[in-house]
């Protein structure tokens, strides 16, 4: 059943051919490892929107090929040549945006770019925890951590490095910006924060092919930071979407902003040496380390991660090759059950290195790995743990 | 019957979410990590033997052909559904469990769908591995390493897919469940366990893989030797094996082929050379030291630039990542390629490295080589975009005529990867019409109604049992 006429994604059919159908990608794929189904993996999904660039029918199942995907870009690490998946993804969905994106998710969106809003709603959230108001099959759907009912302001330190503070991160995670203040402070750095313009980075709309949106978010953001300090980042999906800035709104601006952009770890890791001394008394401690796509296989920079956490505690590492968590996002709270099953596997594999905590520097991934039972904290809360400084 | 009957049962038999049968997505099943392509009738994705067994009595209820398909990634059309009437596609992906493991006794119980590298991992804890190691291993099952009697680097040393598998369980066209093979030293009877392993998906489908482990060498010394000559690496290569020392593998690069690699794994590999050999000695600590010693001056000796030792084990990965990621890195040159993989006497891999290049220039076309040297187990790869008009024709002919040279210079048809549906038509280059009726007859005896992955290996037209009067003198019966 065709669901439009439309049969051009508007894709390079240059990139669309650099896939050679190897397959070697394929058991890096979250999707295709749960499924099995070649229209779950990476090879699957080019060949359909191959298949549609050359005029075949957008219809149901293609539709159920690309929503499927979570867009960790696990595949694209793999790829021998080197096929720019996110981008193909992101480009396809941004040609379907129109009938694909159900009006719920463009308003859940729009919340997140209003943090005075979510904020509020994350206040009455907590209170509707507590006095279990919210229907428990909701709450799990969404993965929601048990919210603060008042969050402590964050201050300010100095002007050596900007800390970017996001959206769900902020109301969600302060601790977290908490934590990476009090460590960059007992390095000697001073933290500047932010503007309200610097709201949201737009990554889940981008993901979702929203594109004209994400770049208007991109302009905000980018004014928020002005100068040329630093801008550290301690979520891995909104790192990857400011420094993909350069590409997604293609001016020179635009680029030397995304390089002033670093993961907080990656920048840590480079000054090590000045890292703040474990507290005495320390006891032992085991860290595995769950890398989120978005630092592993979009930035780069998962290794720091561990560079930073291994004067803190001894670190341990997955045996499933990095694979995705199933979070993706909003994909947790859009697919459940598949995310579910990518999750149970994540989880077999967190049990079998047995860990005293994982270490996971997205909050999403976070809180989707919580919501399976893991005992999840963001690596730099364990550093200032550790450091005595929280 | 109509396809919509054979449809209609084969969801009673398994249910209806695991019988795939929307034409866009059965469009995705239609080909491999060839260039063939076919197309289905339905797509089953079974989880279990019973499942499997039900899929395919209900085949032969409608007197229909099916094809088994692993991940995929097979490079000769085995898995492509092909034949007059469109196949059924048993998919086993789902069927990835490690049954059990007998650490003592090195075995292992796998499902087909097991992807080859996680079987590794998964018995990494007690000091073992699987030995096969083809160039896809992270991504290929275990089923189409059986299928293909698939080979990889470390064959070299460790023997072919074969040589690792000691039994199986599995299910014949008519949905019958057998084993082959048995967990003695010697099981009694005819060896149908051997006949079953590299009959490309002909004699049904294994659903459970006894599979015999190898303990992971104490020690491991890997190293990489440029030169400036292709032809002084080819004769370094038979210095070597004539040196007495069998590397656990010993593979060569050419100059295309290090451009790319080098551009996606950034190993550093010099791309100035013509040629680089990357060789794997492993065994206890004493031995490698010395014959990799061994080996270091056999290459300098034969004009190796430099040779390098991989310092520690990341080392040592990035290399083979770089020599297992050649086939797909090629698509930087150009979209498509077309794979080779045949087998010629190590003595006379200069001739035919040689001749094969001056096949593709004369063609017009650009050729890669990245191979088993150790085993003298070529692979072509040519280069080329599809949309160019006419490519094609001029990529078969060049095709040919390197099958042809091989086999000239005494070769096989395929080393490892099959002949499926790519090299069928080639068969009688090597077999007669006796060999190919002889191989026809053990085939209807797994499967007398030609209901299983039909129109692969043998040519369309091959004569059965009884059907040839005589058997001519010379027949590789
Ligand atoms: S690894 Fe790359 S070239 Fe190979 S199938 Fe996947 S996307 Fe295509
Ligand atoms: S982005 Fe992730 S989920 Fe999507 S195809 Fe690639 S590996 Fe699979």
């Amino acid at each position: 059943m065709a669901v439009t006429g439309r049969n051009l994604l508007g894709l390079d059919p240059d990139e669309l051919s650099c896939c050679v159908s190897c397959g070697l990608c394929l058991s890096t794929c979250p999707t295709f490892r749960v499924s099995g189904e070649e229209a779950k993996s990476p090879r699957g999904r080019i060949a359909a929107m191959r298949l549609v660039s050359e005029g075949a029918a957008v219809t149901e199942s293609f539709l159920e090929v690309i929503s499927s995907c979570v867009m960790c870009r696990a595949c694209e690490t793999a790829c021998p040549s080197s096929v720019h998946f996110g981008s193909l993804m992101e480009d396809t969905r941004a040609s379907l945006a129109a009938t694909t994106v159900p009006w719920w998710q463009t308003l859940a969106y729009k919340t997140l770019e209003r943090p005075r809003l979510l904020r509020l709603l994350t206040g009455m959230g907590a209170v509707a925890q507590r006095l279990h108001l919210i229907p428990p099959a909701l709450e799990s759907r969404l993965s929601l951590p048990r919210l603060a009912v008042r969050q402590e302001p964050l201050t300010p330190t100095g002007s050596d490095v900007w800390l970017f503070t996001g959206c769900v991160m902020d109301a969600w995670q302060r601790p977290v910006h908490a934590a990476v203040i009090a460590v960059l402070s007992a390095m000697g750095f001073g933290v500047a924060l932010p503007g309200a313009g610097a709201a949201c980075c737009g990554a889940l709309h981008s993901h979702a092919g929203l594109t004209s949106r994400a770049v208007t978010l991109a302009g905000r953001v980018m004014s928020a930071f002005p100068g040329d300090a630093p801008v550290l980042v301690d979520s891995a999906g909104c790192g990857a979407q400011l420094r993909d800035y350069g590409r997604l709104v293609g001016t020179d601006e635009a680029a030397r902003f995304s390089a002033r952009v670093h993961d907080v770890h990656e920048w840590l890791a480079a000054r090590a040496d000045l890292l703040p001394p474990v507290k005495a008394g320390a006891g032992p401690l085991t860290v595995a380390v769950q890398d989120p796509c978005h630092l592993r296989h979009v930035q780069k920079c998962h290794l720091p991660v561990r560079k930073v956490l291994s004067p803190y505690a001894s670190v341990v590492e997955l045996d499933d090759d990095g694979v995705c968590c199933g979070a993706g996002g909003a994909y947790s709270a859009l697919r459940p059950e598949m995310a579910r099953a990518i999750r149970q596997a994540k989880l077999s594999a967190i049990d079998a290195a047995a860990p005293d905590v994982v270490a996971s520097a997205n909050p999403g991934c976070s809180l989707w790995l919580a919501g399976g039972g893991a005992k999840v904290e963001h690596p730099m809360v364990l550093v200032a743990q550790r450091a005595g400084l929280v | 019957m109509t396809v919509g009957a054979l449809i209609a049962d084969l969801r009673c038999a398994i249910g209806a979410d695991r019988v795939r049968a929307d034409p866009f997505e059965m469009t995705l099943y239609d080909r491999d990590a060839s260039t063939m392509r076919g197309s289905c009738a339905a797509v089953c994705l079974p989880a279990s033997t019973a499942e499997v067994s039900a899929v395919l009595r209900t085949c032969r209820s409608h007197d229909w052909p099916f094809v088994a398909r692993g991940s995929g990634t097979g490079l000769a059309g085995g898995a492509v559904p092909s034949g007059p009437k469109p196949p059924v596609v048993v998919v086993t992906t789902r069927m990835n469990r490690v049954l059990d493991v007998d650490v003592d006794n090195r075995l292992a119980w796998v499902e087909p769908g097991v992807i080859n590298l996680d079987l590794s991992r998964a018995v990494a804890e007690h000091g073992l591995f699987f030995a096969p190691d083809p160039s896809s291993q992270q991504s290929c099952s275990v089923g189409g390493n059986v299928a293909n009697n698939s080979g990889g680097p470390h064959c070299l040393l460790y023997g072919v897919t074969n040589a690792h598998i000691a039994a199986l369980d599995v299910v014949l066209a008519d949905g019958e469940l057998v084993r082959l093979g048995g967990l003695d030293a010697e099981p009694d009877g005819l060896d149908l366990r051997g006949c079953f392993v590299g009959s490309e998906g002909t004699m049904g489908i294994a659903t459970r893989i006894c599979v015999r482990l190898t303990e992971k060498p104490r020690s491991v010394s890997t190293l990489l030797a440029d030169f400036t000559d292709m032809g002084n690496a080819a004769r370094a290569v038979s210095a070597v094996i004539s040196a007495g020392i069998v590397p656990a593998a010993l593979e060569m690069m050419d100059k295309t082929i290090i451009g790319v690699v080098e551009a996606y794994v950034q190993a550093g590999l010099p791309t100035d050379a013509e040629a680089l050999l990357l060789v794997e000695l492993d065994g206890l600590q004493g031995g490698v030291r010395v014959e990799s010693a061994a080996v270091s001056a056999v290459l300098s000796g034969h004009g190796a630039r430099s040779v390098r030792v991989a310092a520690d084990d990341t080392e040592r990965a990035v290399w083979w990542k770089a020599r297992k990621s050649a086939f797909g890195a090629v698509a930087r040159i150009a979209p498509n390629y077309y794979l080779h993989d045949c087998v010629v006497p190590r003595s006379v891999l200069v001739d035919v490295l040689g001749e094969v290049n001056a096949i593709a220039r004369a063609e017009g076309l650009l050729v890669g080589n990245v191979f088993h040297a150790g085993d003298g187990n070529l692979h072509p790869l040519i280069v080329f975009d599809r949309r160019e008009p006419g490519v094609e024709a001029k990529v078969h002919e060049a095709g040919r005529r390197i099958i042809e040279a091989c086999v000239r210079a005494g070769g096989s048809l395929s080393g490892e990867h099959g002949i499926g549906l790519e090299k069928r038509d080639a068969m009688s280059l090597v077999f007669t019409e006796a060999d190919m009726a002889a191989q026809k007859c053990l085939r209807d005896a797994f499967d007398p109604e030609g209901r299983c992955n039909p129109d692969k290996v043998l040519p369309s037209g091959t004569a059965g049992c009884g059907e040839l009067a005589s058997v001519p003198a010379g027949a590789w019966i």
